[in-house]
């Protein structure tokens, strides 16, 4: 991301905050990866968001888990005590009402998968120890302008603002479905479990084709939702604080430029917190639509 | 082409955004009124509010991201 100055600060606001939201380019990565059946497998921005989001979930859960496990004591006490109090709300509001009690602890261990990774990822991306790092990087360290440092320090970014990330989480949903119908039923008979029985004929005609879309525009809904959300909170944000820089360069004086951030800035706060909220509801509204999802495939409605 | 993709866009994302919107207000006032009525029935009632409301809302996302990728194209 160039630091000079190539334009007045209109033309440069709007890139500068698609710059943000998006990926690095794929040509400038973090790290070069060979190039494997076509499929370049360097390390971009959201990449390594998404290796360091695995990484601090594992950390987080297993080691305070297998502590318990392997323990003595019947009562988890400290972090996994938190853990637990999640996992028992996730499983009796969420799973347990939608899948039947005969399946849950089946599918359990995937819908807190899904919750924790996408509730981390979200949160992590609201923290900005990437760009302060930038910054000491800038002012205090100045590395070289191509090493990975100073590619790693351009900011941490949203990795579930991403779709496609978002797009791989519903993929693992869709065949979830199938494999919980599969399970359930059986492989043909959950695919004719897709339409209710007992209909007039006429009306398969039609319906059909609108359940077999439905498969798949269930789990784009869902990762168009969670992108869409992230992504969106993060652009307003952004363009809240940009409104100092823009009147700044409008009444070209920098009074002005403070002025207004006695009132982006309390708005941006505003907006953080309204981000926090948005954070837990999507993580929350993604796990309970995959669950939804599962148990329809399994307690076949009507 | 584009004169007028830019005005009408985003008056049809206006559209979509009040139809999600009556329906969220809807969907909220008869949860309200019938928590009113029976307030032992709190929790099956936002339970069953729930789904909808987030489909609902997710309705209204698709159509910021669509209009937003339309204007981008």
């Amino acid at each position: 991301m160039s630091t000079a100055v190539s334009g007045g600060v209109m033309e440069q606001v709007g890139p500068n905050i698609i710059h943000h939201v998006t990926n690095s380019d794929i040509a400038h990565p973090i790290l070069h990866l060979p190039t494997i059946f076509g499929i370049d497998f360097s390390v971009t921005k959201h990449v390594f968001m998404l290796w360091l989001v695995a990484l601090l979930v594992s950390v987080t859960v297993i080691i305070p888990v297998r502590r318990y496990v392997n323990g003595k004591k019947m009562i988890p006490s400290g972090l996994a005590n938190l853990i637990e109090m999640v996992i028992v709300f996730i499983r009796d509001s969420i799973v347990r009402p939608n899948v039947g009690t005969r399946w849950v602890n089946t599918w359990s261990p995937l819908i807190f998968t899904l919750f924790f990774f996408i509730l981390f990822s979200n949160a992590i991306g609201m923290i900005p120890i990437f760009d302060v790092l930038g910054l000491l990087d800038r002012f205090a360290l100045n590395t070289q302008a191509d090493s990975m440092v100073n590619h790693l320090l351009h900011g941490g970014t949203t990795a579930t603002g991403n779709f496609n990330v978002t797009g791989a989480l519903a993929v693992v949903t869709f065949f979830t479905i199938m494999i919980a119908g599969t399970k359930a039923h059986g492989f043909i008979k959950h695919w004719k479990n897709l339409v209710p029985h007992g209909l007039a004929w006429p009306v398969y005609i039609i319906l059909i084709p609108i359940e077999l879309m439905g498969l798949i525009v269930k789990p784009f809904a869902l990762t168009m939702r969670l992108a869409a959300n992230m992504t969106g909170g993060h652009i307003a944000l952004l363009a809240l604080l940009s409104l100092m820089a823009i009147f700044g360069e409008m009444f070209h004086s920098t009074a002005a430029g403070v002025g207004v951030a006695f009132v982006a800035v309390p708005m941006a706060v505003a907006i953080s917190g309204l981000e926090i909220i948005v954070i837990l509801v999507q993580a929350y509204v993604f796990t309970l639509l995959t669950a939804v999802f599962v148990g329809m495939a399994i307690n076949v409605h009507h | 082409m584009e004169m007028q993709a830019t005005i009408f866009l985003p008056i049809g994302m206006g559209l979509i955004v009040i139809g999600a919107s009556l329906g969220i207000g809807k969907f909220a006032s008869a949860a309200a009124e019938s928590i009113a009525r029976q307030p032992e029935a709190a929790d099956k009632i936002t339970a069953a509010v729930n789904l909808p409301l987030f489909l609902l809302e997710g309705v209204a996302i698709l159509a910021e991201v669509f209009t937003f990728l339309m204007l981008i194209l």
